[in-house]
């Protein structure tokens, strides 16, 4: 019975911390499925939004709910420039040293925060992080964190604004027909470079936004996680198939139930002892990440999805 | 990746291994003229070192990895706890993380080489950090997030002072560099360059790219432990996080793509590059020196795609041939 009830607490609470992670994934899919890069610094994007979530709350007093307002349009503006001035010179070149000019791009950002917050861990607190709303199903009680929620409702809202841009509206014709065949869409009177900028700076906001978001969920904010942000991004990704955006939401729900349910149901199994747990909570999804690349590097959802 | 440029040119008029000699030899004066900067020697040597290993996968085969940090912990952890545990003298103990990490490499490799591009270097970030997350939890092995002290078990003496250490470092760079040599007019480093330009065409001339890729990656392996197992004696304990962080990965391979993948002497010139001006600002940096490997890539990759080496033989090569040609 505990197995159960602790078993579909860590599904619900894996469905609203992956809402987040699929935001981190949708940023990464769009750039791959429209400028074929990896962004190596999409984690540190992360951060960077964690971190000026952190310095809205402790300098000015504003919440990071509010703070996101103020703080998405800038992570545009950001991601914008940084095609502009970097990436937007290197088209012509192969995509492996795009993709090396986003990683320093990245060391770049979070070097900076380094200089600027310094290494130890920053922490959060504010006293709605830890109010939940109790669930009763028959016996069970179910808890949902009110922020995590509210997360997730912004991810959806933010998702849902994507996808109208990019079914609905001019523009998101413009991008689908970059994404498909750029050469294509340049013949059409597409300017292609304004596109890849406009994506870039999209999906640059759609890290910074996630980051914003997960600082009142961890409640801390730490520069080293910017590798494990970047990972979790590749995973899910991978886990849906890059490019697809979908496929980046069903992944992110994924790698966030794995990550729950194999730290709180694998030590409850006695035959594995007490070894597994939220020790290895980062490699549960690694670990899924490698098999997934290995036997369906298209996804666990490759073709049947559409793609951007 | 553009192949590198043709340099025999130059090499027909200076045997290439009088280059190394000049070099190894220029690196043997330095704890003479600066013996008061020994760490900042060593160090640089080091990771010059570890990029040169790099540079037999990432370089010449055109396989980027991102998790050489694991290999560098594999040598690292294993000449430890042999020393440790079965009073294994360090030089064993290397030779046996060596054995380990291009094993562990060979195994690595047969799983993740079928990805090709960055589907690989994704998994060799992911691979990497699982060995990571395994070596913290696993406290019973590798005592953890604590880490390892050598200073438990005894040593030979020398290898606790800085210039006996220097040159331990020096023999693994003209180690790594005589196998640069080698691969340079070698069948085998033919057979990775063919597989870097194009595996397609490589295979259509009876090379096995798959078999050539677990070749070099086993090598680079082998010579990433032993700056591993250098690197825990040059610093004489260590954590976790000192060796297996992806930055360290990613330190490693920056080294060697700004000074030049698959140019010889190219990533430990980007040692140097890079170890000058990290050197010059460390006091305002401090933590945030990998500030100085993300502007540096972003101008190389922008101005340079070559690299700094590769940039130079272009050069070089460019005014041997005009000269030739009578037309300076």
């Amino acid at each position: 019975m505990e197995i159960v009830s602790q078993g579909l607490q860590s599904i619900i609470d894996g469905l609203l911390t992956g809402g987040v992670y699929a935001m981190i994934g949708v940023g990464l899919s769009l750039i791959f499925g429209v400028m074929k890069v990896i962004n190596f610094g999409h984690g540190e994007f992360v951060i960077l939004g964690m971190y000026s979530a952190f310095f809205a709350f402790s300098a000015l007093g504003i919440d990071p709910f509010v703070s996101i307002l103020f703080i998405a349009p800038l992570a545009y503006g950001l991601g914008f420039l940084i095609h502009r001035l970097v990436l937007s010179k290197l088209l012509g070149a192969n995509q492996q040293s795009t993709q090396l000019a986003t990683l320093g791009t990245g060391l770049i950002i979070s070097n900076l925060l380094l200089l600027k917050f310094g290494a130890q861990p920053q922490s959060f607190y504010n006293e709605s992080s830890s109010n939940t709303w109790s669930v009763h199903l028959g016996t069970l009680e179910l808890r949902i964190t009110i922020i995590r929620f509210v997360a997730v409702l912004l991810t959806a809202v933010l998702i849902f604004a994507l996808n109208y841009v990019l079914y609905r509206t001019e523009l998101g014709r413009a991008i689908r027909a970059t994404a498909q065949n750029r050469l294509g869409a340049e013949l059409q009177g597409v300017d292609t470079r304004k596109i890849y900028a406009v994506v870039f700076g999209t999906g640059v906001t759609l890290a910074v936004a996630a980051g914003v978001l997960l600082l009142p969920i961890l409640s801390t904010a730490t520069l080293t996680m910017n590798t494990t942000f970047t990972n979790k991004a590749f995973i899910v990704t991978v886990l849906g198939g890059l490019g697809s955006i979908p496929g980046a939401i069903l992944g992110g729900l994924i790698l966030g139930v794995v990550e729950s349910l194999g730290s709180s149901i694998l030590p409850l199994i006695p035959a594995l002892g007490n070894h597994f747990g939220s020790n290895y909570r980062d490699a549960y999804g690694l670990l899924i990440f490698l098999l997934v690349l290995l036997f369906k590097p298209e996804g666990l959802f490759g073709r049947t999805v559409k793609r951007v | 990746m553009t192949s590198p440029v043709p340099t025999t040119k130059i090499t027909s008029r200076v045997h290439p291994l009088m280059v190394f000699a000049l070099v190894i030899g220029l690196l043997a004066l330095y704890p003479i003229v600066f013996g008061s900067f020994m760490n900042f020697g060593i160090s640089t040597l080091l990771l010059g070192g570890l990029a040169l290993s790099w540079d037999i996968v990432g370089g010449w085969t055109g396989q980027n990895s991102l998790g050489h940090a694991a290999l560098v912990g594999i040598g690292a952890y294993t000449m430890t706890l042999l020393a440790e545990a079965l009073h294994l003298s360090p030089f064993f103990g290397t030779i046996a993380g060596m054995m380990l990490a291009a094993l562990v490499a060979w195994g690595w490799g047969s799983l993740t080489f079928r990805l090709r591009g960055s589907y690989f270097t994704l998994s060799s970030i992911a691979v990497a950090e699982i060995i990571r997350l395994i070596v913290l939890n696993e406290s019973w092995l590798t005592n953890g997030a604590e880490g390892k002290s050598l200073s438990t078990f005894d040593l030979p003496d020398f290898l606790y002072e800085r210039k006996p250490e220097y040159y331990l470092v020096l023999g693994f760079v003209a180690l790594v560099l005589l196998f640069g040599h080698y691969l340079k007019f070698s069948k085998l480093g033919f057979y990775l360059k063919a597989v870097r330009e194009d595996e397609e065409s490589a295979m259509a001339l009876g090379v096995n790219p798959a078999k050539a890729k677990l070749i070099a990656f086993a090598i680079s392996a082998a010579f990433t432990a032993l700056g591993g197992s250098l690197y825990a004696i040059y610093l004489q304990a260590f954590e976790p996080d000192t060796f297996l962080l992806t930055a360290t990965s990613i330190q490693i391979a920056l080294l060697a793509i700004i000074g030049g993948r698959g140019t010889i002497y190219g990533p430990l010139v980007g040692s140097f590059v890079l170890a000058i001006p990290s050197e010059f600002f460390r006091s305002q940096l401090q933590e945030a020196n990998l500030l100085v490997y993300g502007i540096l890539i972003v101008v190389v990759i922008l101005y340079l795609p070559k690299g700094v080496m590769g940039t130079l033989e272009h050069w070089f090569y460019k005014k041997n041939h005009l000269l030739d040609k009578g037309n300076l």
